[in-house]
């Protein structure tokens, strides 16, 4: 009768814990976010993406973040699943009761968020595995060192007919690059598509990252987009005002004295936090970034 | 005042139920709720209109718990830290259509049109819900001494009358302020401590068993417990389930 032969405080005590951790991680993303917005040409927001992409300590903790995700929505889903079996003849006039606003919709703010989810995945994360093509920026020096190297073999007589050609179509393109799609900074090509990339740096060349900066400008100016992110980040808010709270009973901490104390915790976390997250799709929407 | 009754008639456990319509004349404000039924089966027996509704009472007076009513979607109606029985007409208004129901929940099946089976919570209780006593002379009063707030807090948990309101209220029919009720009123004194660990997981265990739903800290049942039970009572449970999972070596 019960899906997980677990203690139900159990499985509460793993919901909440899943979520904690979900909560830590928000604020990163939040700040890391941020960075989008100092008007540099995305210098700081593209090292930030740099060290998130490379960095091994950041990428043992992708794996458990999916993992907790994943979690947290599976077992959320059982959750509710059981509770609706717990009263299988429902009430003809129900639930008028004063309850703790937010609670009633943990599981339908949840799928708004779950869908949020997959469509954040799609654009972004999926670029990043190269699951889907987004936009790209190579470092300038990079690219003039891969052409360099190929420079050399031509001299040294080892390439054919066809590399020649192909060289001097890279060269071309770095030409006509050199022009528009370079970072303020000086240092990198951006924005660049697919072809670009291959055009400029050859068909091996692996040496380059997501543009996330100008993928982001790019989706965010979009409204259908940016009000899809909106409702997910109301969705978030008040799935957090529940969830920061209900950590804090779970694991019993909330006594009297604190119970203010959390409630208050749990408005200003669920306020500061969505409207961090919203602050970037809506200034690059209205206004010219 | 004049009512119209909306009441979940059905004529035993296994029979399919459905609501009836009757309409009720001239009430007393002053009148109780289970008065107010009382009047409503007098009519339905001298009128020969049908059986009379069946439904669970005993006290009358706010302290055995029994008279369960799922009124206008709330337990034990419209208003706030009273049982049905302490209920009065004056908290409706004239004219109004009232839908009667009994508690819903797979723990709690219904016997008889209002009636539920609660036995449920005995079998949570039978798990864990006493303490052992010494044999021998009575002992002194206060001869164990206990903080007066902690004493306080106990006997706020005790208050619980098993009504069952929580379960009624809870969307998920979870009994958690009932059980953290009990738990928390033998975990606060020195009388309860040498059970204290294996209670709690044992009542846990029963309930979960017994088909009431996980907790979502919706807080439903606080709102509506008849005798205030706070939510800090399933606070203290899962406090006292961690610690005994964590420290609780015998099975
Ligand atoms: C950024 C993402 C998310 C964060 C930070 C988050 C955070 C939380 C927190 C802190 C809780 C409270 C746990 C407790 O009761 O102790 C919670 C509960 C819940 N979450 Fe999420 N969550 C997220 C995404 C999701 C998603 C995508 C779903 C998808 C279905 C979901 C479904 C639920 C459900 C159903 C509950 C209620 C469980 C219960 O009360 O027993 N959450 N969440
Ligand atoms: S906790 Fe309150 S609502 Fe629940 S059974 Fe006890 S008295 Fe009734
Ligand atoms: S009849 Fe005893 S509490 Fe209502």
């Amino acid at each position: 009768m019960k899906l997980i032969k677990l203690a139900s405080i159990s499985k509460k005590l793993c919901m909440g814990a899943l979520g904690a951790f979900l909560l830590i991680f928000l604020p990163f993303h939040m700040g890391m976010n941020l960075c989008i917005l100092r008007d540099d040409g995305g210098e700081w927001y593209r090292n930030v993406c740099h060290f998130m992409g490379t960095n091994y300590i950041v990428k043992v903790f992708e794996v458990v973040l999916l993992a907790c995700v994943l979690f947290h929505i599976v077992l959320g889903i059982i959750l509710a699943i059981e509770n609706k079996m717990s009263r299988p003849v429902g009430y003809a006039v129900a639930n008028k009761s004063k309850t703790h606003q937010g609670s009633k919709f943990m599981i339908w703010t949840g799928g708004i968020l779950l869908v949020f989810l997959v469509i954040h995945f799609v654009d972004f994360y999926f670029a990043k595995t190269g699951l889907v093509t987004g936009k790209y920026v190579v470092k300038t020096e990079k690219v003039e060192k891969a052409f360099q190297e190929k420079a050399m073999k031509m001299q040294q007589g080892q390439l054919k007919e066809a590399d020649l050609k192909e060289l001097q179509a890279q060269y071309m393109a770095i030409q006509s690059l050199s022009g528009e799609k370079v970072a303020k900074n000086g240092k990198y090509f951006i924005n660049l598509t697919k072809e670009e990339l291959q055009q400029t740096c050859g068909k091996d060349f692996k040496d380059y990252e997501p543009d996330f900066y100008n993928m982001a400008k790019e989706k965010f100016h979009n409204n259908l987009f940016v009000v899809i992110y909106l409702l997910a980040f109301i969705a978030l808010g008040i799935h957090l005002y529940h969830g920061v709270g209900s950590v804090f009973q779970t694991y019993g901490l909330n006594i009297e004295k604190y119970a203010k104390t959390i409630d208050i915790l749990a408005v200003i976390y669920a306020i500061v936090i969505p409207l961090g997250f919203a602050i970037v799709p809506l200034k690059v929407l209205l206004t010219a970034m | 005042m004049d009512f119209t009754l909306k009441i979940w008639r059905q004529a035993n456990a296994k029979a399919k139920g459905k609501f009836e319509t009757y309409k009720i004349t001239g009430i007393s404000p002053d009148c109780s709720f289970l008065e107010m039924l009382d009047i409503l089966n007098e009519q339905l027996i001298n009128d020969n209109i049908a059986h009379p509704v069946v439904f669970d009472n005993d006290c009358r007076e706010g302290i055995c718990g029994m008279c369960g009513l799922y009124i206008n979607g709330r337990p034990h109606g419209p208003d706030d830290g009273v049982t049905t029985c302490q209920l009065h007409m004056r908290k409706f208004h004239d004219g109004e259509t009232i839908t009667i129901e009994p508690w819903r929940a797979k723990a709690f099946p219904v016997i008889k049109d209002l009636v539920v089976d609660r036995s449920a919570f005995d079998k949570i209780i039978q798990e864990g819900g006493y303490i052992s006593a010494t044999t021998g002379g009575v002992p002194d009063a206060n001869a164990i001494p206990i903080p007066k707030p902690k004493a306080d807090e106990a006997m706020d948990a005790a208050s619980c009358i098993g009504c069952g309101a929580c379960v009624a209220a809870c969307k998920n029919a979870s009994a958690m302020l009932f059980v953290g009720a009990k738990v928390s009123q033998f975990a606060l004194l020195p009388q309860g401590q040498p059970e204290a660990k294996r209670r709690v997981v044992r009542m846990i265990k029963k309930m979960d068993e017994l088909g009431f739903g996980n907790c979502t800290n919706t807080y439903a049942c606080e709102a509506e417990c008849p005798k205030s039970i706070k939510k800090t009572n399933i606070a203290r449970m899962n406090r006292e389930f961690i610690c005994s999972k964590t420290s609780y070596t015998d099975k």
